[in-house]
């Protein structure tokens, strides 16, 4: 399997005022693998969007090396990350009167030229992502008017047709509902297993596990590890990550109760 | 709608606006104090022989007043567009920056500082539609337009950025405030005139050159549709299309600063239009695609500048209401119309 992403003792956080910093986790030593479906796993707030921002270097490292395909993030352009990697995020965009096809096409405009029109090419691959993705209907409808669960299969259609190696998604589930969720990660299993590495922080657990390829597990005392489902839960690493007051993981039954 | 449909519709609506431009510059032309009938005002347009009175009215008063209001009505309309993207605030509009603050204390220099300070300066009606004014008022719209961009060029955050450029607007606003309180009546009254803006102020060279460079200007916004597009899906999104910000925000906001500087240079400072019409366009064309919205909000720039003109010079018709008056009295109902009609989409 060709490693697309190497992290190398990389340590996430901010930097705040007078030189300090907040770390959040350090000594991340993880690789990324072409057809891997990664779920980020972690509490509320331990920092797995921080780490998926990291890796697009939308913020800096505040230690270690990120490197994609042997180039170290640092030498690599805005522009040319977005050849590498496309993103599904949790910001909401409702106050736009854009349809669901521009929506979808704003993710071919790192191969178009400032003034140029969409290619043959460019035709083809939004046609493609619109097909995988079951989206056919929704295309003139306005993109505000679609139901949550419409949308992320739009954002994900867009970044299925920015054709980028790497697909990062922050928290695709939320706001969907139980249905849609086993849906959606069906969706991107069936993209991954056509060769693309989808990395996704997610904070419903027994769907990461349902789902994922590996796991990130992120900890609140800055832990981290990783290793396939099946492994981590019979080492009681989940139990060690969530289990609090009365609510524990049943490793036989794969869920809380 | 079919997909058909939708492209006749923008066909038919991009005519529609580009007839208005037409046939309001030619009522600009024909309306007036001096009553000069249909088939002189084509006459002297298309330099047939026409008596050199009506020559006169038409070259030297009328057509640079059309000239300038064109200009101004695309420039500070596509800039409003540009700023309210960049900022993704449907409030955004060219006097948040301080742009138009930065004019205004330019020209308040020029025509209040002398007798704030005691000295006797020329004579205010005269430098109304002085050169001096007009240099001033650029002069102090780059000023505080360096300060923003240098700002923004360094924080990748707009919303600093803009939040900078109103706390700008108010500090320069404070020091006019200072000129005023210390200059004379007339002088005074002049910074005032000024200040409720006018289409009238320029020479025919002057109003064909501003409308020569907005021109120019607008070409270049062409090049950033695509940029603009990608920054309504929000900041991070763009930069994942390859979009740097930094550079594509400063870019943009140099762009719709210098339409800004321009055209308040040469009119005074314009209320409402370049806050109202993408606003309009936006409605109208029922998009936020800029590939629509560009053409769309020039040409409803040009139409609603040149109809406030001829508002303006309506009542009695022979003398003339400030434009700010008009502006503002058209442009304010359509901002409330907007606002309504958005927060209508968010409940539904």
């Amino acid at each position: 399997m060709k490693n697309l992403v190497n992290i190398q003792s990389l340590s996430t956080g901010y930097r705040l005022k007078r030189g300090k910093t907040r770390l959040l986790h350090q000594n991340l030593s993880v690789t990324l693998h072409q057809g891997e479906l990664v779920g980020v796993l972690g509490p509320n707030g331990v920092g797995k969007s921080t780490l998926l921002k990291t890796l697009l270097g939308f913020i800096p490292a505040l230690k270690g090396e990120i490197s994609y395909g042997g180039t170290r993030l640092k030498d690599i352009s805005v522009k040319e990350m977005a050849a590498r990697v496309s993103v599904v995020l949790t910001t909401r965009i409702d106050d736009i009167y854009l349809t669901t096809e521009e929506v979808i096409h704003t993710a071919r405009y790192p191969y178009i030229s400032l003034v140029g029109k969409p290619s043959e090419k460019d035709l083809e691959m939004v046609k493609n992502a619109v097909l995988l993705t079951g989206i056919a209907d929704l295309l003139h409808r306005k993109f505000y008017t679609l139901s949550d669960g419409e949308k992320q299969r739009v954002m994900i259609a867009r970044a299925l047709a920015q054709d980028t190696p790497l697909i990062f998604l922050d928290e695709p589930t939320a706001f969907i509902d139980s249905p849609g969720r086993v849906e959606l990660m069906h969706l991107l299993r069936a993209i991954s297993r056509q060769g693309k590495t989808i990395l996704m922080t997610i904070h419903d657990v027994e769907l990461a596990l349902q789902f994922a390829d590996t796991l990130w597990l992120l900890g609140k005392d800055g832990s981290f590890e990783t290793g396939i489902p099946g492994d981590l839960i019979n080492k009681g690493s989940i139990n060690k990550l969530f289990d609090r007051g009365n609510v524990k993981f049943n490793s036989d039954k794969r869920r809380f109760v | 709608m079919t997909i058909a449909s939708k492209k006749s519709f923008l066909t038919v609506s991009i005519l529609f606006l580009i007839m208005g431009v037409v046939f309001l510059s030619v009522a600009n032309l024909w309306l007036g104090s001096v009553t000069i009938s249909w088939g002189d005002v084509l006459a002297a347009v298309f330099n047939r022989p026409a008596s050199p009175q009506t020559n006169i009215i038409i070259w030297e008063y009328r057509m640079p007043q059309v000239f300038t209001a064109i200009a101004v009505g695309m420039g500070l309309s596509v800039a409003g567009l540009l700023l309210q993207t960049v900022f993704r605030n449907p409030l955004a509009g060219p006097s948040v920056l301080g742009i138009s603050s930065g004019a205004s204390l330019g020209v308040a220099l020029v025509v209040l500082a002398g007798s704030a300070f005691g000295m006797d300066v020329l004579q205010s009606a005269m430098m109304l539609n002085d050169m001096a004014v007009v240099v001033a008022a650029f002069a102090g719209a780059l000023v505080v337009m360096a300060i923003i961009l240098y700002v923004s060029g360094r924080i990748g955050n707009v919303v600093t950025v803009l939040i900078i450029g109103i706390m700008l607007g108010y500090a320069v606003s404070a020091i006019v405030g200072v000129l005023q309180f210390f200059s004379g009546a007339e002088e005074l009254h002049a910074y005032i005139l000024w200040g409720l803006g006018s289409f009238a102020k320029n020479s025919l060279v002057r109003s064909e050159v501003v409308l020569m460079v907005t021109l120019l200007l607008v070409f270049f916004t062409w090049f950033f549709t695509l940029p603009l597009n990608a920054m309504l899906l929000g900041e991070s999104y763009a930069r994942s299309l390859g979009f740097d910000l930094k550079k594509y925000n400063t870019l943009i906001l140099l762009l719709a600063g210098l339409l800004i500087a321009l055209g308040t240079a040469f009119t005074g400072p314009i209320a409402f239009i370049g806050l109202a019409v993408p606003h309009l366009a936006r409605a109208w064309f029922n998009t936020s695609n800029h590939k629509i919205l560009i053409p769309a909000t020039l040409l409803l720039g040009a139409n609603l500048a040149l109809f406030c003109n001829i508002i303006a010079r309506l009542p009695g018709l022979d003398t003339s209401l400030p434009i700010n008056v008009v502006t503002s009295m058209i442009g304010a109902p359509v901002v409330i119309w907007v606002i309504v009609k958005r927060s209508k989409i968010k409940v539904a």
